[in-house]
This record gives structure tokens, sequence and C-alpha cells, in this order.
């Protein structure tokens, strides 16, 4: 069964087809790379898929809810629930140290618990740095701790829009390499992204063009 | 493009600007309405200080004391022993003449009334109208001068309406001789008899309630003393006294001539007295103490405790201003750190954020000034039920304090904005 | 770790890490409680501090001898006085008056307690000083015009103690001289007089007599006084308590409109401040509508978003108006001390009403920009730079 499906989906501002009539199917443990130029409908489509949006037709079915028909109380419960946000600005609280903005994230979906906060920390390496504040640490390192606090509650989808844009190489490495880990361990990955680099390591991408799917292709070098 | 770029964040930022000019407008408006208040505040006071009575009283040079002690009784006028009536316009063209707010004449003649006592009879205004030489008219009277009493029975004395066989008695004196409002009684003067309808009774609480208080030409008529008085009674709005002024009323010759100027043409208590005796014929002028004294203590606490206050409201506001207009510019930390990557130098990027906030600053400043003026309005009708006069100094007061204290809020958080590096300003660490 | 041990570790770290912003905000509601502390200790004290300037006027209540209901001397005073509160007494001046000769001319003389008058009628001016020693006199102004004497003049006063009649041919009399050391101004009936102290003039007239008339200062609203004047009258036989009313009457005429202008005065500055206080707030929550898009991003319910503002707010506002009740305080103080020459009383419950004020007024402010900021979509506010 599929973890996420969307059947035609549209989402419409104005004139303008953000999302043109979409239909799409992620598997669970899947690794999905979405890419397209600006304006192809990618931050659309991660919004609704992030349920931070709903789509103006269609149906958008995570675990087989439809969350389309959600209230927004509810899809900040299915949010906090289900999904792993990873943004490309990071966006840590930037008063809290490192452990402290993983624990956030526990705080809103059950129990804070700082242990379980630091061994996330150390799953990306920066078990040292737990006590430092996001100015204190490189771009690459906030990252890390952005995606330490997007798994903390074991998500089944994590969701991350263009995770390496403000990076530099090295950083980019590392994080695709934490990627690939999770993907090993079975966790759902969806990655917006318009570099192409990154879109290749994904078991498989998909390219938007003018709000539609333009291409759907697995990638056969996967996993090599 | 300065000027573009000054423009577009007025108007793009349109709700942070109108927070800041908000929040300076309610600065400016307590500004304005205190120091508006503060400074007016002296010459209300001093009109409510008038509920106490006169703080002058003249009396003639020579005689009033045997008078008193001897019960000379005035029937020869001899010259310097009484006042002359036909001086009385005069205290209205003094040089504070402005300041004289009441003013009744009094003469006074012992009567015996039917039942066989005898009482003091004062003869004086009681809401009298007065037409000066310099054309301008007032009512003037005991009325106004003795506030503190309360009219048991009947009511104030109307010289017009009542006439002149009319007079109010004291409560003491009422209750011994079986008195009331509305009974005519006969009193006995030493030269003349008259019959007189009694309008009203009051308890005064000091040694009135044992008198009766008459128009002035009936008992100048039971007297034969036509055209004299006794004493007047002034109540001036005075400066209060400093050395200058207790100098000069010790003996006025003693000044130097500009000293004397000084004094002349200020609103002591004893300059007025002295004004007054120079347009009296052979009169003395002197302060009531009581009243005078009181009032310039009651004056300066209630000035220096306005000013107090005021400067608590000014150091508020401005603090309140000033750290607003802080927050807020380093809020745009990375507007400035952009233009600073873009290679602006730093004089014109001060220039940019100091010009938007001086000129939010002032169009708050300008309707601040009006709302604070409309506030002083407000003390001033529900306290003192008149006008706050508007005072033309506070617009400046008001207008440097509101550039001062927002420079004084931007200028340190636009250089330390400075002093950061862009690269770090624009990657938000 | 419990969910409010960490709503807490939020909190405080928000305010010590942020603690620029934190100073502006804490600044502003500080000096809100200030104003608010500082200004309603004012209007509280404003009628006991005038009032004492009010005292100037002189005696606002009179003792008078009740006839033929008991003798009226200084054990009745002290009964009296027993009655008011001491520590609203300002003056107390007893007065007894004897008519006496000097050059031959009929004079008035007052015997009185010399400290007590200086108390109860600050508006004496005296030229040279006030009687200290025996047989020293103050001289009434008009007194020394009739008598064209001075400071530093020696007077004798002859008393008649009893007139000449059949029994006894010649009158009996008793003399006594006096050093003039002061004549006094008032500008009053007082200038009619000599005043020598009562010790002087019990000696001169010798048997003891009564007292004619207790002049009192007292600090007191006209309604204490007028339950004064009644008990007085009531319990103390002898004495009869009558209100001065050109005094009292006017003083709390004045009085009222004096506190009337202190409560505007304060109830404005309150407003414009409390507004101040709440804009500033308002501007240092709207700057995080980001944190807060994150918060909701991260699958925070609107409540929760609002209870951390509002809880950090909340202490802002108790650390702020602890502050300012102090500051407030002492500003009240400095007041009391360069206007009025006295010290104020703490009011300790204006503590509580400051800091629940300013946490009030605090979480406000803070709830509306909150409030706006939980019903974006947090989409918007993480995609824009």
């Amino acid at each position: 069964m599929s973890l996420l499906e969307l059947k035609n989906v549209s989402k419409i501002y104005g004139d303008l087809h953000a999302l043109d009539n979409v239909s799409l199917k992620v598997d669970t443990g899947e690794w999905v790379a979405i890419m397209g130029p600006s304006g192809s409908g990618k931050s659309t489509m991660m919004n609704i898929i992030g349920c931070m949006d709903k789509p103006s037709k269609g149906e958008v079915l995570l675990d087989g809810v439809d969350i389309s028909k959600e209230s927004a109380k509810s899809l900040t419960r299915i949010r906090r629930d289900k999904i792993g946000l990873i943004f490309q600005q990071f966006h840590l609280v930037n008063y809290l140290t490192a452990v402290e903005n993983v624990m956030v994230s526990q705080y809103y979906h059950s129990m804070p618990d700082e242990k379980e906060a630091m061994q996330a920390l150390e799953r990306v390496g920066l078990a040292d740095r737990a006590k430092h504040l996001p100015s204190q640490l490189s771009g690459g390192e906030q990252q890390r701790v952005c995606i330490a606090r997007a798994l903390i509650n074991y998500p089944e989808l994590l969701l991350a829009d263009e995770p390496t844009g403000n990076l530099d190489e090295a950083n980019e490495n590392i994080v695709l390499d934490i990627f690939s880990q999770l993907h090993k361990e079975g966790t759902t990955l969806v990655v917006v992204t318009h570099d192409p680099e990154v879109a290749e390591v994904a078991q498989r991408t998909i390219t938007l063009g003018h709000g539609k799917i333009m291409k759907d292709m697995i990638n056969e070098n996967f996993g090599r | 493009m300065f000027f573009r770029m000054i423009r577009g964040a007025l108007t793009r930022q349109r709700g942070k600007m109108l927070m800041i000019a908000l929040t300076i407008a309610l600065g400016a408006s307590l500004a304005t309405a205190m120091l508006n208040v503060m400074l007016d505040v002296g010459d209300k006071v001093n009109q409510e200080l008038k509920t106490y009575g006169a703080n002058i009283t003249v009396v003639p040079k020579a005689a009033s004391v045997l008078n008193n002690l001897y019960e000379v009784e005035g029937g020869e006028t001899t010259e310097g022993a009484y006042l002359r009536e036909d001086e009385l316009g005069n205290i209205k063209t003094i040089f504070w003449a402005f300041n004289i707010v009441d003013f009744s004449p009094f003469i006074d003649t012992e009567v015996s009334l039917p039942g066989g006592g005898t009482a003091t009879m004062v003869g004086t205004w009681f809401n009298h109208y007065l037409s000066l030489p310099t054309g301008e008219t007032l009512y003037t009277g005991v009325q106004n001068l003795r506030t503190w009493w309360d009219i048991e029975e009947g009511q104030w004395l109307d010289e017009v309406a009542d006439g002149a066989d009319t007079c109010m008695v004291g409560a003491a004196l009422a209750k011994a001789n079986g008195i009331h409002a509305g009974d005519v009684i006969r009193v006995n003067g030493r030269y003349a008899d008259a019959n007189l309808r009694v309008v009203g009774v009051y308890d005064s609480g000091d040694d009135a309630d044992e008198q009766i208080y008459a128009p002035m030409e009936i008992v100048q008529e039971l007297s034969n003393t036509d055209g004299y008085l006794t004493s007047i009674e002034v109540s001036a709005i005075t400066t209060p006294d400093n050395e200058l002024a207790i100098k000069a009323a010790k003996d006025p010759k003693s000044l130097s001539v500009s000293q004397y100027e000084t004094w002349y043409c200020t609103a002591y208590v004893s300059s007025i007295c002295y004004q007054i005796q120079e347009v009296i014929t052979d009169s003395v002028a002197s302060p009531v103490r009581k009243v005078a004294d009181s009032e310039g203590a009651i004056l300066e606490k209630t000035e220096l405790l306005m000013v107090l206050i005021t400067i608590l409201a000014l150091v508020g506001s401005g603090l309140g201003i000033s750290n607003l207009v802080t927050a807020s510019v380093m809020e745009r930390s990375n507007e400035i750190g952009l233009l600073k990557a873009i290679g602006a130098p730093d004089r014109s990027i001060t220039a940019v954020v100091l010009t938007e906030i001086v000129l939010t600053g002032i169009a708050g400043a300008v309707v601040g000034y009006f709302v604070g003026f409309g506030f002083a309005q407000i003390i001033g009708h529900s306290v003192f039920g008149s006008s706050i006069e508007m005072k033309a100094m506070v617009i400046p007061l008001v207008g440097v304090l509101v550039v001062v204290v927002t420079l004084l809020g931007s200028i340190p958080a636009v250089r330390t904005l400075l002093r950061l590096d862009p690269t770090v300003v624009l990657h938000g660490r | 770790m419990t969910k409010r041990k960490m709503f807490f570790r939020m909190i405080t770290a928000s305010l010590i890490r942020r603690r620029s912003r934190m100073l502006v905000a804490l600044l502003a509601i500080a000096v809100g409680a200030t104003i608010l502390s500082g200004l309603v200790t004012i209007y509280y004290d404003v009628p006991r501090q005038m009032g004492a300037a009010f005292r100037n006027y002189g005696a606002n209540m009179i003792l008078l001898p009740d006839a033929g209901n008991g003798a009226f001397n200084s054990q009745t005073v002290d009964e009296a006085l027993s009655l008011i509160a001491a520590d609203q007494i300002v003056g107390v001046a007893p007065y007894r008056y004897e008519t006496v000769a000097i050059n031959e001319q009929p004079i008035l003389v007052a015997g009185t307690d010399m400290a007590g008058a200086k108390a109860a009628s600050p508006y004496w001016f005296i030229n040279g000083t006030w009687p200290e020693n025996e047989n020293e006199l103050l001289l009434g102004q008009e007194v020394a015009q009739i008598l064209s004497a001075g400071e530093g003049d020696t007077l004798t006063m002859v008393y008649t103690l009893s007139e000449a009649d059949e029994d006894n041919p010649v009158s009996q009399t008793s003399e006594q001289r006096f050093k003039v050391v002061g004549v006094l101004e008032t500008g009053g009936s007082e200038e009619e007089y000599v005043y020598i102290s009562m010790a002087d003039l019990e000696k001169l007239t010798q048997p003891a007599g009564e007292l004619d008339v207790v002049e009192l200062s007292i600090s007191a609203s006209q309604s204490e006084l007028e339950g004064y004047t009644q008990t007085i009258s009531d319990r103390v036989d002898g004495a009869l308590a009558k209100l001065v009313k050109r005094v009292t009457q006017s003083e709390s005429t004045v009085l009222t409109k004096l506190q009337s202008l202190v409560l505007l005065v304060t109830i404005i500055v309150l407003a414009l401040t409390m507004i101040c206080v709440a804009t500033t707030m308002t501007a240092v929550v709207t700057e995080r509508r980001k944190e807060i898009g994150l918060r909701k991003a991260l699958g925070a319910s609107d409540a929760s978003i609002i209870w951390e503002f509002m809880g950090e707010g909340l202490l802002l506002g108790g650390v702020g108006g602890l502050l300012g009740a102090g500051l407030g305080f002492a500003f009240a103080q400095a007041v009391s001390v360069n206007v009025f020459s006295s010290s104020i009383a703490f009011r300790p419950l204006l503590l509580p009403i400051t800091v629940i004020v300013s946490i009030l007024v605090t979480g406000l402010a803070c709830i509306l920009p909150v409030r706006s900021a939980t019903e974006i979509d947090p989409a918007l506010v993480l995609k824009g730079e």
C-alpha cells in the first residue's frame, strides 16, 4: 500500500494553476526527489504534502487518510504525528541550543526527553555540539540539527525542502549520506530540490513543469 | 534614490512605521498635556485659592486703630479717618488691575435692635455692578469674598433685585433674636432708623455670625458717613514672595532702580499693596498674611509637584519612544546588512534610516501635540472648569524632545548594526 | 523531563538568550510600572502632604468655654486633645485675654504658649524674635503704633486686681516690666494685641484664670474634623469645639480640586504609558512571526503557542512590575522629600497591584499579535527569508 497518494490534485491561485491535475503515489520506504525549475509547482506540492496547505481540487491520501478535507487543527495534528520537515533555511529557534531545538519537536509531539534528543544528535554526528546555539553552528551543522529534529518523533514521512540549498559540497555530502542511511532504515523520504546532484542519489525522480508532472523515472544507478 | 528609498520604507512598511508613529504620538501627547498643564497650573490653583477670600486689606492711614480700640464713632468725618468711596474704582486702574479678582468696601456701625441688644452692622457690596473708567464692567462684592458662608435660610442678597432696605443676618444673632429670613427688622442707628427686610441668614463660623450685613448706602445713612468707608478687602492673584519682595515690602525706597522696576512689575502682594496705596488717598494696604503666605506655600508646592510629575512623564515617554525605535532599528539588521553588502557607505545607510525615523517621529509628534492639547483641556475643564491656555513654548519643547529621543533611540542601534559583518547578518546567524 | 519543565526551559531560554530584545520589553514594562506605582503613591499622599501645606492658614478648629458646664483650663484642653489623633495635631495655642494699662492706655493683652502659637499660626510675621524668656513680649503692629514703641523698648504693664470701692479707697494693682522683643505683623486683628507667655500673665493677674479660646491646627479631612468637634463638644465638660469655617471649607474646596487634578493627570499619564508599553510589547512579539510559523510547522497547536508567548510575557510583566514598583516608590519618595520635605509611607497593597496590572497589560499586549500570528499560514512565513 502506498503511504502517500495524490489524486487529480490542483492548486489554483486566481488564474495561475500552480498544480494542475497531478496524480502521484509514493510507497512506504521510497526515496523520491521532486525536481523542477522555479515556478514549476514544487513548493506548492511540498506545502500540500506537508499539510501546510490544502489543494483546490482533488484528494491527498496520507496513510489512507484524505488530508484535503481536514480542518486546520487536525492538519496540525497530522503534521505533528506523521511528518518530519527539513527546510532550506534550517529555521532553528535561535535562542535555543541544538538539543533544545530537537526537544521542541518532542515537546509538541509528546514528551520532551533529553536523552533521546541527544541520541538523535549523535546520529547526525553532532553530539559534541549539542549545547551550542544555532548562531555558533555552521550551516551544515544547523541543517543536521534540523534533520535530527525532523527524525526525533519517528515520522512516517520525511519531507525536505531544498535541504542542501544553503550548504557547501562537503556538508551537502554529509546530509545526503544521512538521507541514504535513513533510507536503508526504511524511512520514506520526499526531497524537493532543483539540484540534479541531489536528485540523482534518490531512488526515483519526479520532474515538475508548469504544475504538471513532466517526467517520473526510477533512478537506475540507485544504491551504487 | 535617497528619497525613493525613504518613501519606499515609509509606504511599504506602513504597519511598522504606523506603530512607531503611534508610540511617538502617545509620548508626544503625554508631554504636551503635562507641559501645558504644568505651565498653567499656577494660575489655575491661584484662582481656586481665591475661595480663602481677600489677601489684601486697605484701611485709612490714621484712625482705624482708634476706632476699634476706643470705639470712637465717626460723627464728624475727619480727614484721614476714612477712605473715600469715589476712589474705589481706582483699584481697577493700577498696573496689576487685571490681577485684582474681587474687591469690596466696608463701613460698619453699631445699631440697636428692637429686642434691646446691639449689633455691629456692616455695610458692603454684595454683587455690585461696577462700570470702570477703562470701559470694563464687572460684578464684585462679598458674595465672592465670603465663599465659606453657608446660607441657612433664604438666599444671598441681590443688590438690584432686593433693593437697599434689606440685610443678611448672622446665624448666632438671628438665633438670639428670633430673626428669620423674610422678617422685617427695625434697626436704630446713631443718626437714623431703618426697616430692613432679612433676605438671608448665614453661618460664617467666625465673628460675622454676630453681625448684620447690609448694602452700603443704608449703613452710611444710619451712621451719617455718606461717601466714606472704613476698609476695603481686595482679592488679587499674586506671585509667591521672594527675597526681593520681602526687601521691598519693608521699604520700597531701599531698592535700586532696576530692582524697583522688577518689583513694581511683578505681581508680588507687596507691589500690589504699594500700587493700591498710590491710588487710594491716605490709605494703608497690607497683605493678609494668613491668606497671602499660605497661597504662596500652596502654589509653590503644587507647581513643584506638577513639575516633578511632568519630568516623570517626559522621562517615561522618552524611554518608551527611544526603546521602541531601538527595537525597530535592530529588527532591520537584514536590510542594513544587504545595503552594506551592495556597497552602500555607512553614512548613507545611517542617513536613510534616521531620516525615515525622524520623519515618522515628526508625523507622530504633530498628531500627539493636538491629542495632548485635548488631554490638557480635559484636565482643565474637569478640574478647574476652564480651558488650559495654549502655551507656544510647548511646541518647540515637544519637537526637540521627540527628535532628540528618536535620534538617541536609533543612532546607537544603527551604529551597532553597521559594525556587524554583512555576511553574518545576511546569513541570519 | 516533563512538558512543564520544557515549557519553562523554553521561556527562560528566550528571556535570557534574547537578552537585548527582552531588555527592551522589560524596560518598557518597568517604566510603565514605575509611573503607575509612583503616581498612585503620590495621588494617595497628596491630601496628607498638601494638608500640611494648608496648615499655613493657621487654626482650623477652636475650643471655646461652654459656660456653666465646667471649668475651661489647661486640663480641659488636655482632655480635648486626647480625643484627637496625636500625629494630626500641628499646633495648639491657648489664649487668655485681659485688659491692662500701658502708658495709661488700655491695651488688650493675650497670654499664650509661644511655641504653640508659632506652630498654630505659621503666617505670623515677626519683626524681631519670638519671646523666649520671662518678661518678654510680642507687640502687635497696631499697638506698636499707638504706643510708639518698638523692638528693644521696655514697657510697664499695670493690671487692676480690684477696682476702688467703698471698702478699699485705693484700687489694687499689680505691675510688671516687659521687654519688647518683636513686633507682630499679620494684616489681621492679631495686630491689635500684646502677647506674653501664659506664666507671665498669671504672675500679673495673680489668680490663675480660665482660658478664653484655644486655637487648634489639625491636619485632617473636613469630615474627620467635624467628627472631632462633635466628640469634643459631647465628651469634654466645659469645652465647645467649633470649626473655623473660612479655613476648613476653603481647604476642602481647594484640596478636592488638587486631588482631582492629580487623579486626572495620573489617569491620563497611566493610560498613555500603558498603551506605550502595549505597542512596545506588540512590536517585540510581531518580530517573532517567523518563529511562530516554525512552531506551527513543527506541529504546535495554536493554544500551546499562545501559552508559550503569554508565559514569557507574564514573566516579563511580573519582573518589570516588581522593578517598577520599587522604582516608583523611590520616585514618589524623591517627590515627597523635594516638594513636601517629608517622607512617604510605603503602601504594601500597591506592590501586588502594580505587578498584576503590569502582567495584565503585558499579557493583553502579547495576546493580540500572537493570535494574529497563529492565524497565518506557516508555509508563507517559512518560505520567505
